[in-house]
């Protein structure tokens, strides 16, 4: 198990986000996060990356703990990649300077062996002819693309997607799926925090759905959406199907 | 116009004589102002460190020297410091100008730390980069967009608050136009052209504010114009 995740739980003040959640994620899984909104999937994901601290519980990834000293929350960084909602380019760098950055003071690469990476990362994903260009120039899409590379510029062995698609016009929503696809064909261990249902009976091994700081359903997508159990899940596919 | 020519003579004699201690003016104000700018720059930071310690020193620094006149710093920092350690009538001048300018620099760099939305520390994080790392990468490069204008106005406000060190004898543009004064009685004369030059730097260096915000203004991607 790449990711091991035991009894978690996550306050914010009076407010319980995760409430004991156990979850476990194979190497090379895709796991699509479902849930209403507020209930706690965005800062599972969050945890991953020690970017909210848990008040108790274990998480694991792949072989470094993350308890709440955060003593090794600079290597899980590097095994953990994650693209946000709002993309959060650093907008004062290009975007070949956006992959490059973290190669360079994290990684410590040479600039041409980042140079390297990077323009093969944006190749990947078809902005090979947008590397001069600065992220107030390209379009949502082209945003979150680059963002999906900049990721992956450190070798992450796991990347988390937290509503990847949610701030893009329709139209371009396409683009950036097309992206984590091929990803997955890759073999990457993705975690997916989303509302693209269709997405998810695509390209998900394993659907895990999210109430009030809970896991209560999860398995894979053609039983999860043909055949839901629990009432919660029965309601909220309901509204999204 | 024999009245008048005078009067141009005598202005031009008055302009000739201040110019040449113009430089101590810049002297006193570029040497305070680089104070400000690293004291401005340190207290800045330490007033959002995550150490409550470090942090409460730094707002202590911050609202003292901005609670108390630049005269009397001024006069601490030379006659006060002067009774246990002799320091030269400049370097008191300097130092009391700077980290009085600093205290409020330190307020602009703080305010142009925390414009910048917190998505990018996230983003900065979640790529391993370490909390200075993130700050000299991310941070401090768009806050510098933020703060050009009004870090550079302060520069200004310093060049004018310098005519206060005349008063322990540090011969600037003030100090000598009241020399020149008192030794012609030619009072209106001479405070006239005191005038006019500390207008003639100020007024200059405003335009150069101007172009600088402007040029920061159309490449700049700050936090004004985030990708959201």
């Amino acid at each position: 198990m790449i990711i091991e995740i035991k009894d978690v739980v996550c306050r914010f003040g009076t407010v319980t986000a995760l409430d004991g959640i156990s979850l476990a994620v194979k190497q090379g899984e895709v796991v699509v996060v479902l849930g209403p909104s507020g209930s706690g999937k965005s800062t599972l994901l969050r945890c991953l990356n020690a970017l909210e601290e848990i008040q108790s519980g274990e998480i694991n990834v792949d072989g470094f703990l993350i308890d709440r000293n955060h003593r090794q929350i600079h290597q899980i960084r590097l095994e953990v990649g994650m693209v946000f909602q709002h993309f959060n380019l650093f907008p004062h760098l290009s975007v070949l300077e956006n992959v490059n950055l973290a190669q360079r003071v994290v990684r410590k690469r040479s600039k041409v062996e980042a140079a390297r990476v990077s323009s093969e990362l944006l190749e990947k994903v078809g902005l090979e002819d947008k590397v001069g260009a600065f992220p107030g120039q390209l379009s949502g899409g082209q945003k979150q693309r680059v963002a999906i590379a900049r990721a992956l510029a450190l070798n992450p062995k796991i990347m988390l997607f937290d509503e990847v698609t949610s701030a893009l016009d329709p139209e371009m929503i396409g683009e950036v799926l097309e992206v984590m696809k091929q990803l997955a064909r890759e073999g990457m261990t993705m975690l997916i925090v989303t509302h693209e249902i269709g997405f998810a009976r695509e390209a998900a091994d394993r659907v895990v759905f999210i109430d009030a700081g809970k896991i209560v359903e999860e398995g894979s997508p053609q039983e999860f959406f043909s055949n839901p159990r629990n009432p919660r899940t029965k309601e909220f596919l309901a509204h999204v199907l | 116009m024999v009245w008048l020519a005078e009067q141009l003579g005598v202005l031009t004699k008055i302009f000739y004589y201040l110019i040449q201690v113009v430089h101590w003016t810049i002297l006193i104000s570029v040497s305070a102002y680089i104070l400000a700018l690293v004291l401005g720059l340190i207290f800045g930071i330490a007033r959002i460190s995550r150490n409550r310690f470090i942090r409460g020193l730094a707002g202590i620094y911050i609202n003292v020297l901005r609670g108390v006149p630049l005269l009397v710093l001024i006069f601490f920092f030379y006659f006060g410091l002067g009774k246990f350690i002799n320091l030269d009538r400049f370097v008191a001048g300097v130092i009391a100008v700077g980290v009085c300018y600093g205290a409020y620099m330190a307020e602009i760099f703080r305010s142009g730390i925390e414009a910048i939305d917190y998505g990018q520390h996230e983003a900065a994080m979640s790529l391993g980069m370490t909390r200075w790392q993130t700050l000299r990468h991310i941070i401090l490069p768009q806050s510098f967009r933020i703060v050009v204008a009004p870090g550079a106005n302060e520069f200004i406000a310093c060049l004018k608050d310098s005519s206060l060190v005349s008063i322990i004898g540090l011969r600037e543009l003030t100090r000598a136009g009241r020399e020149y004064a008192a030794q012609y009685f030619l009072d209106f004369h001479t405070w006239l052209m005191v005038g006019l030059i500390y207008l003639i730097m100020t007024l200059t260096l405003t335009r150069l504010v101007k172009r600088l915000e402007k040029k920061f203004a159309i490449h700049g991607y700050g936090a004004s114009r985030d990708d959201h």
